[in-house]
């Protein structure tokens, strides 16, 4: 460790920079810095285009063999691709927030302080977990409310209202340049007749109000929890002594249940609101809206796979994510996918001869699902096209884009299956309903077709009777036009029309046609069970559900394959656990545990020191570290610099400088004490205090 | 024996009362076994035995033997020994005469004996962690060897045991004296095999007396600012090149950064290690990289940890950034304002401006660390066109953020382990001395004080030269007074004279004439830090030197003959 030396190395510049707290980025002008402005024109003379610049962001993969044509065609499928996604997300979000949306700007535009009995009218959201659906709300009702001018609405964050006279300034100042802007902002200021008020006299606003002709108001407190109480008293009673004035109307945003936070509130202050309770809806409903739209929907080209979707759901539950951070995630998987995996140029439908052919063959002849599909077409006896597809670069990419074409196509048949399951088992399944993201886990993994669960969907669609089985089929034949499904409808339907009279018909699978038979023998009760006398409408409705069964058996099974069997299943389908994970749910700690305590894992040494032991090969911070470890919950100083001291003179004997291995001492003991892992300990003279254990 | 189990009031109350209970019943049969009611085996009159010699002969063996067990009640306080002497008020007598009758051995082997059967009987997890389990096994197979060895022809046996006893107690107290002070207590905190994490935390967090050694740094001469940048200079870092190579791999995902940039994400990059040199490279590169053809992009970097930086600072740079000569005179002394001049500014620029990349070293650095400047931040984040990327150093830095936060921060986040170190981060020698509690050393240290006391008046001088000669004369009345007491680390900084006392010498020797002169002539030395005080338990304010006895020798010679 040489700070200095390193950092003498960096030049003068370095060290200033280094102890300014904020300052603008100026290029260094000397050494490497000077190659790279040429790079840099010679990049800008080659892409005119905006379009064509974007796609620098992505690198040549293969070794940096591929062509700029490919690398531009990965870029460009990804904006396509995501960008129809991201409409889809939005359409949903929009339709998630609309019904509160229209109940909260309904109840802003009907009522006023006259309809509330001259108390402030207030709108308390309670938003739980999702806590980002209500910023959406207000820059909606914001938009609603200014374009039809009736007012506006300001948002006001617990960390703008430290006290009275700043929140007060802050309100004015949002609601000016929410208007007019931050020169509206200082205009209104200087330009008003007579005295000068001070930013927070509410007759700026008054005068703001009358001036714009402004009929509501809106003050929306996002995190009204986290605002101080008194301070919160304090700016209702001031509102309600101006409700004559400036038509107020409050806004609140909620994250635990009205009743606590009116519970912290003193009465009088209560007293001073009158309003309604809305609710938004929770994120979990609309993460599993989103999940089902990005993959059954029949334009989807890119799949999600079951290690990612069991990630993404796991993080939304443990992490209270908002739908948005939801879909942020998604796009990083689509990000990620496209970035990183030259087969994603595939999508683009491109024309062979753009691609740099020689290397994407070989990529595609490296794949293990090609293997397999290979080893498939041999015991098929297709010895021929395996031929091919070895030696013919041009027959392979034929291949391998109908291929893909081929497995997308099975892939929506596997979500168009989920469906069809999810709507059977609305019908049949009474207690947990299964999401169609649970099902979809399932039918990623390969498991749906013979899960219990379908087992079990099964059996109860035999009990159904008639009724039940008209409205179900109306409801598959909508997910899957299919001929013989249609066949079964209409055979249902006619045998219902040539008995209207008799009720529901049940079929031979339901109890209540097992009758059971008491009979005394000898003073014995013996019980035999037995079918009941089916009717002939009962019997041929037995046969139709029959044919029915038969059918979704068929089709689950043939439908419900593992996708990893599937050839070229890497370019369609997105299964790496690890990007997603790591980057959104990241795990500080055990990173610098780790560097600390096996630093090696790091440092790729070309040395042999690659052993377990404590060496003074190590990073100094990691030696002290690992000595810290084994002490005990006091550590005394003094014996521990003599460990560290003799971990230095062991191996390299007198020749070490004991005050350059104190100077180390020092630097690693201040970054552990910066890592918050020991403290002074005040039960001993020069003792420290652990503070962490590693691993907990 | 009881009561000097309850005298001994150094246990500490938190030692669970299972564990006392044990103690005492160890003590008791400790004393059961010694006592005169123990059959005696020999028929020697063990019987007339002073309990002093009692005393004397059997506490090395106990030491030795099954000192293990006691010591984990907590017991066996350093005080414990003085106590027991104290109790029992028999002159004692020379050592020699201990080992005088074989037969006296034999029972205190037997006794050890006992106690090591009984420990073994007794297991308990703490014991077995110890190791002491392993000595009584030792102890009682020797033993058992020994009694055989006795069974041989009764001079024989009695030459052979008095030889034993007197090589035993040749040893013992030897290998007593070569251990450092205080290891008797000590408890090894590595305990054997490897323990889940939440076992180590509570076995290492356990009740009982502090088991660390008692050397302190006194002898040790601490590091100046100077000195430890100097000799740091000299280091040769033998993983210069693995670090060099770490850093070229997080060279390779800049563009992937960038493409995360594009996408509108921030990002935070974390790992351990200083990445301030990354984050300047990542500058550079975004620079060179930049993919507008016409204006130069404006990249803002923030030192987090710069001490005292403001969050308006910040926010006036980006303002300055981007508005370039167009800065309002007036930006509003509020963050918040500065902030929303920002985002009105960045509002109103085309959609085609190159965004701007703000980058931010060590975001959970102390200054920046406040609840209000990360939620600003966070607000910074959220503004479009801001890209925003941040570093961070503690393991802990994600419980900064709640989940409202995180949602505006949208960060992305990159294990970036560099193992470069804090050097501008951190001043460590300050933070160093601050965590072993010397800040004063820093200032004084004995020439330091040598140098104030020159710019100080002669009556200053003397009143020092009087605090130092009482403090040392306290100091050798305190060490002749109790020899015996292991001279303890805290002792020199505890040493200390009452003010009264002082004044009352002051104004005998004329430094002083009033109470008020003298206080000033005090407060001199206060605000040099060249003296303590604190408060007694009777509440009178009692004055030291924060320096070591030779320091204080060395000082008063001066001062002396100066």
């Amino acid at each position: 460790m040489d700070p200095d030396g390193f950092d003498d190395a960096l030049g003068l510049s370095n060290d200033k920079s280094q102890n300014l707290g904020a300052y603008i980025y100026q290029p260094q002008k000397h050494g490497k810095a000077g190659e790279r402005p040429s790079k840099r024109r010679k990049v800008s003379a080659s892409g005119n285009e905006k379009g064509h610049t974007d796609g620098r962001r992505f690198v040549p993969l293969l070794n940096g063999d591929e062509n700029a044509q490919s690398v531009q065609l990965r870029h460009d499928s990804y904006q396509q691709l995501w960008s129809e996604q991201e409409h889809k997300i939005q359409a949903i979000l929009e339709d998630v927030d609309a019904g509160v949306l229209t109940e909260v700007s309904s109840f802003v535009r009907d009522t006023s302080p006259q309809t509330c009995n001259g108390c402030i009218p207030t709108a308390l959201v309670t938003v739980g977990s999702n806590v980002s659906s209500l910023s959406r709300l207000l820059s909606r009702l914001n938009d609603q409310l200014i374009s039809t001018e009736e007012g506006s609405v300001v948002v006001l964050e617990s960390g703008d209202a430290p006290n009275l006279k700043t929140a007060l300034k802050n309100i004015i100042r949002a609601t000016v340049t929410n208007t007019d802007g931050n020169d509206g902002y200082q205009k209104f200021l200087t330009d008003r007749a007579g005295p000068r008020l001070l930013g927070y006299d509410l007759d700026l606003l008054h005068d703001y109000v009358q001036r714009k002709g402004t009929k509501k108001m809106v003050l929306a407190l996002r995190d009204s929890e986290a605002f101080d109480t008194g301070l919160l008293t304090d700016l209702l009673s001031l509102f309600k002594s101006w409700i004559d004035r400036i038509p107020f109307t409050v806004l609140l945003g909620i994250s635990t249940s009205v009743e606590l936070f009116e519970g912290r509130l003193p009465r009088s202050c209560v007293a001073l609101l009158q309003g309604k309770h809305f609710e938004v809806q929770e994120a979990g409903n609309c993460v599993d809206r989103i999940y089902e739209s990005l993959q059954t929907d029949s334009n989807t080209k890119l799949w999600l796979g079951r290690n990612i979707t069991s990630t993404l759901f796991e993080n939304t539950s443990d992490y209270f994510q908002s739908p948005e951070a939801f879909s942020r995630m998604v796009k990083y998987a689509y990000m990620s996918h496209f970035f990183a995996n030259p087969l994603a140029v595939l999508f683009a439908n491109p024309d062979p001869t753009v691609l740099s052919r020689g290397k994407l063959c070989e990529v595609v002849r490296n794949l293990p699902s090609f293997r397999m599909f290979c080893e498939d077409l041999v015991e098929e006896g297709s010895t021929n096209q395996v031929r091919d597809m070895l030696e013919n670069d041009d027959y392979l990419l034929q291949e391998t884009i109908s291929c893909l074409d081929a497995g997308q196509q099975r892939m929506r048949s596997i979500f168009q299956a989920v469906l069809a399951v999810h709507a059977c088992l609305q019908y049949t399944q009474n207690t947990k309903k299964a999401t169609v993201s649970d099902l979809s886990v399932r039918a990623l993994s390969g498991e749906l077709s013979d899960s219990t669960l379908v087992d079990e969907m099964m059996a109860t669609t035999k009990a159904l009777d008639s009724d039940k089985l008209d409205e179900l089929l109306g409801r598959l034949q909508d997910i899957l036009p299919n001929g013989q499904l249609g066949a079964i409808q209409v055979d249902l339907k006619t045998l219902l029309e040539k008995c209207p009279e008799s009720g529901p018909l049940r079929s031979g699978y339901n109890i209540n046609s097992t009758v059971t038979t008491t009979t005394v023998v000898q003073s014995r009760v013996q019980l035999s069970k037995g079918k009941a006398e089916l009717s002939e409408q009962d019997f041929e409705y037995t046969k139709i559900i029959d044919q029915l069964v038969v059918f979704l058996e068929e089709y689950l099974t043939e439908t419900l394959i593992k996708p990893q069997d599937m050839f070229l299943h890497e370019a369609f389908l997105f299964d790496l656990r690890n990007p997603l994970k790591e980057t959104f749910a990241p795990r500080p700690r055990f990173a610098i545990e780790r560097a600390l305590a096996t630093p090696f894992d790091y440092l790729l040494s070309s040395s042999d020191a690659t052993t377990t032991k404590i060496s003074s090969k190590q990073p100094a911070t990691a030696i002290l570290y690992q000595l810290y470890l084994e002490s005990g919950a006091l550590v005394n100083v003094h014996d521990l610099w003599q460990a560290f001291n003799g971990v230095f003179e062991n191996e390299k004997g007198d020749g070490c400088d004991d005050r350059v291995v104190m100077s180390l001492f020092y630097s690693a003991l201040s970054e552990l004490k910066t890592f918050g892992v020991i403290k002074n300990s005040r039960k001993k003279t020069d003792h420290l205090a652990k503070s962490a254990w590693m691993g907990l | 024996m009881k009561r000097k189990l309850s005298d001994s009031g150094e246990t500490p109350a938190v030692s669970t009362p299972k564990r006392r209970r044990t103690a005492l019943e160890q003590a008791n049969g400790a004393l059961n076994g010694h006592a005169p009611t123990h059959p005696p085996p020999n028929g020697d009159a063990t019987y007339e035995l002073p309990p002093s010699q009692r005393d004397q002969s059997t506490p090395k063996k106990a030491n030795g033997i099954s000192a293990t067990p006691l010591k984990e009640s907590g017991l066996k306080t350093p005080t414990h020994k003085s106590k027991a002497r104290g109790l029992f008020a028999t002159p004692t007598k020379p050592k020699s005469a201990t080992a005088a009758t074989p037969s006296r051995v034999k029972n205190a082997d037997r006794s050890a004996k006992k106690k090591s059967a009984r420990v073994l009987f007794e297991q308990d997890e703490d014991a077995a962690w110890d190791g002491s389990e392993q000595l009584a096994e030792e102890i009682l197979q020797g033993d058992e060897s020994d009694t055989e060895k006795a069974a041989p022809p009764l001079a024989d046996s009695i030459e052979a045991d008095h030889e034993e006893a007197a090589e035993k107690g040749a040893k013992q107290p030897k290998r007593r004296a070569g251990r450092p002070k205080g290891a008797r207590n000590k408890r090894s905190p590595t305990p054997e095999g490897e323990l889940p994490a939440h076992e180590r935390y509570f076995f290492q967090n356990r009740a009982g007396p502090v088991k660390t050694s008692n050397a302190n740094l006194n002898k040790v001469s601490l590091l100046t600012h100077e000195e430890y940048f100097e000799k740091l200079g000299q280091y040769e870092d033998p993983c210069r090149d693995e670090k060099e190579y770490l850093l070229s791999l997080h060279h390779r995902s800049f563009p992937q950064w960038a493409f995360e940039f594009d996408e509108g994400f921030n990002i935070c990059i974390f790992g351990y290690g200083s990445k301030r040199k990354l984050v300047e490279q990542f500058a550079d590169w975004t620079y060179n990289h930049s993919l507008s053809t016409t204006a130069p992009p404006s990249i803002i970097i923030v030192n987090g940890y710069t001490p005292g930086i403001s969050i308006r600072s910040v926010f006036a740079t980006i303002v300055t950034a981007v508005m370039g000569d167009d800065v309002p005179s007036k930006l509003g002394a509020q963050p918040t304002e500065v902030l929303e001049l920002l985002q009105s500014v960045l509002k109103s620029r085309g959609e085609n401006e190159e965004p701007v990349t703000v980058l931010i070293n060590s975001i959970d650095a102390p200054p920046l660390r406040r609840a209000a400047n990360q939620a600003l931040l966070a607000r910074l984040a959220a503004t479009p066109r801001i890209r925003l990327l941040v570093t961070a150093d503690t393991p802990n830095f994600p419980v900064m953020w709640d989940i409202s936060l995180r949602d505006q921060l949208n960060l992305v986040f990159h294990d970036c382990t560099t193992f470069l170190p804090f050097s501008a981060e951190a001043d460590v020698v300050e933070e160093v001395h601050s965590l072993l509690g010397r800040k004063g050393r820093r200032v004084g240290g004995k020439e330091g004080v040598g140098f104030v006391l020159k710019s100080l008046p002669e009556n200053a001088r003397n009143l020092y030269r009087l605090l130092l000669t009482e403090l040392i004369t306290v100091m050798d009345d305190g060490n002749q007074s109790d020899d015996e007491a292991p001279a303890d680390g805290g002792k020199a900084d505890e040493t200390g004279i009452e003010f009264r006392q002082l004044y009352q010498k002051a104004t005998e020797e004329f430094v002083a004439s009033s109470e008020m002169m003298f206080r000033t002539l005090l407060k001199e030395f206060h605000d040099h830090q060249m003296i303590t005080s604190r408060m007694d338990a009777s509440g009178g304010e009692i004055l030291g030197v924060p320096l070591s006895r030779d320091e204080m020798e060395g000082v008063l010679e001066d001062l002396v003959l100066g």
